[in-house]
């Protein structure tokens, strides 16, 4: 019996030892093969990254949770408004400053009334310019438009602006003068 | 009285405080400036124009210029009546489409003595909101041009012209007839030469712009 396995032994490893015939043809398939494997890399990556981001997954929030998310991106967008330190003004609507000059000798106030303070004489009052004399101006921020207005002194005495064309409908007895700013 | 009547006379009560309370809400505070009883009929004015689309804030400030110059109560109510009839009549002329500031400087077109022909004739010929060409047109008249030669000199300009080039084209204008200019020769020499200008820029515009292969 011991014989028998012996032989058994000694012929699988002749069998073994033999040179193994290999068909030339052989490597060229492989090398095919190969060559037809799908690509990996960049590609492959990116796709199973778009297939992570977009397979719908169910997301457990408590109350707590949102409430606190919902905060923190509305104290973000709070945040992010109010300091643009590289945002461009705005073109359209843009405010101008405009100086209002008239000259009002022995006046004790001078009020610039117009549609850009609604009229109201307490709004901007005009003081007298830093130059000396009869001067007095003001400084306004006006978007682009036309406005009428005109200048109220000592409360009473209307002036239309001597510098300005005058407003022609005048319909209150009062002249009116009229400043035109452009948007462009 | 029935439960049925008393149900119903507090229903009317209540509908009638709730429509009041509405109307007070939605009219402007700042109309409170007006006298007791100028300031319901400024007030349905208003609401027109708000029903109709017209922009109001102009017919507030037109109030509010009347009631702070001490107007007498049915004048700021024929005035804003006026301003509304002129929103109107702007908006026909330019479209629907029509912003509020160039609404506001149509009208004011209109009443200088522009025709409606006129301002249609800008809308076509801007590709940019046109509040200042009407501005400056109303301007010109105000100053004593002619309505004709005014509309010519905006209309050939407007195109090509920056709103900045207009606005010194009208105060061109102006210094010329305030130097002794007849205000029609002022206003062609003004255009002409603000035309020449405007063209010397764009040929420079031109020769600035970068090649192409």
């Amino acid at each position: 019996m011991f014989e028998q396995s012996e032989e058994a032994i000694e012929r699988i490893i002749r069998h073994l030892r033999r040179p193994v015939q290999v068909d030339p043809a052989v490597d060229g398939r492989v090398m095919d093969e190969i060559a037809h494997l799908p690509a990996r890399g960049r590609r492959r990556a990116a796709r199973a990254a778009w297939g992570w981001l977009t397979r719908p997954r169910h997301v457990a929030l408590s109350p707590l949770g949102g409430l606190a998310i919902a905060a923190g991106v509305a104290a973000l967008a709070l945040a992010l408004s109010g300091r643009r330190p590289g945002a461009a003004p705005p073109a359209e609507g843009a405010q101008r400053e405009f100086e209002f000059v008239v000259v009002a000798p022995r006046a004790a106030t001078v009020s610039l009334v117009g549609d850009f303070n609604d009229w109201d004489a307490a709004r901007t009052p005009m003081r007298p310019s830093p130059r000396g004399g009869p001067l007095w101006t003001a400084v306004v921020p006006l978007a682009p438009g036309r406005y009428r207005y005109a200048f109220l002194v000592d409360g009473s005495r209307w002036l239309a602006d001597p510098a300005a064309p005058r407003a022609r409908d005048d319909e209150f007895g009062a002249p009116s003068s009229v400043v035109t700013v452009g948007g462009s | 009285m029935t439960l049925r009547s008393l149900l119903r006379a507090a229903a009317a009560g209540a509908l009638a405080a709730t429509f009041g309370a509405t109307a007070a809400a939605a009219q402007d505070p700042r109309l409170g400036r007006l006298d007791p009883g100028t300031r319901p009929l400024v007030a349905v004015v208003i609401d027109s124009a708000r029903a109709a689309g017209l922009p109001t804030e102009p017919l507030v400030q037109r109030a509010l210029e009347g009631a702070t110059k001490g107007a007498p109560g049915p004048l700021i109510v024929s005035a804003v009546q006026r301003l509304a009839a002129d929103l109107g009549r702007a908006r026909e002329a330019l479209g629907p489409g029509t912003t509020p500031p160039e609404l506001e400087a149509g009208a004011a077109a209109l009443r200088a003595g522009a025709g409606p022909a006129v301002l249609a004739q800008l809308r076509r010929a801007r590709r940019q909101t046109i509040a200042v060409p009407l501005a400056v047109l109303t301007d010109l008249v105000a100053g004593g041009v002619p309505v004709d030669s005014a509309a010519a000199a905006v209309l050939a300009l407007a195109a090509r012209a920056r709103d900045a080039d207009l606005v010194e084209f009208r105060r061109s204008v102006e210094r010329d007839i305030a130097l002794g200019a007849p205000p029609t020769a002022a206003t062609a020499a003004a255009a002409a030469a603000a035309d020449a200008r405007i063209s010397q820029v764009n040929a420079g515009a031109r020769e600035n712009r970068p090649g192409r292969p």
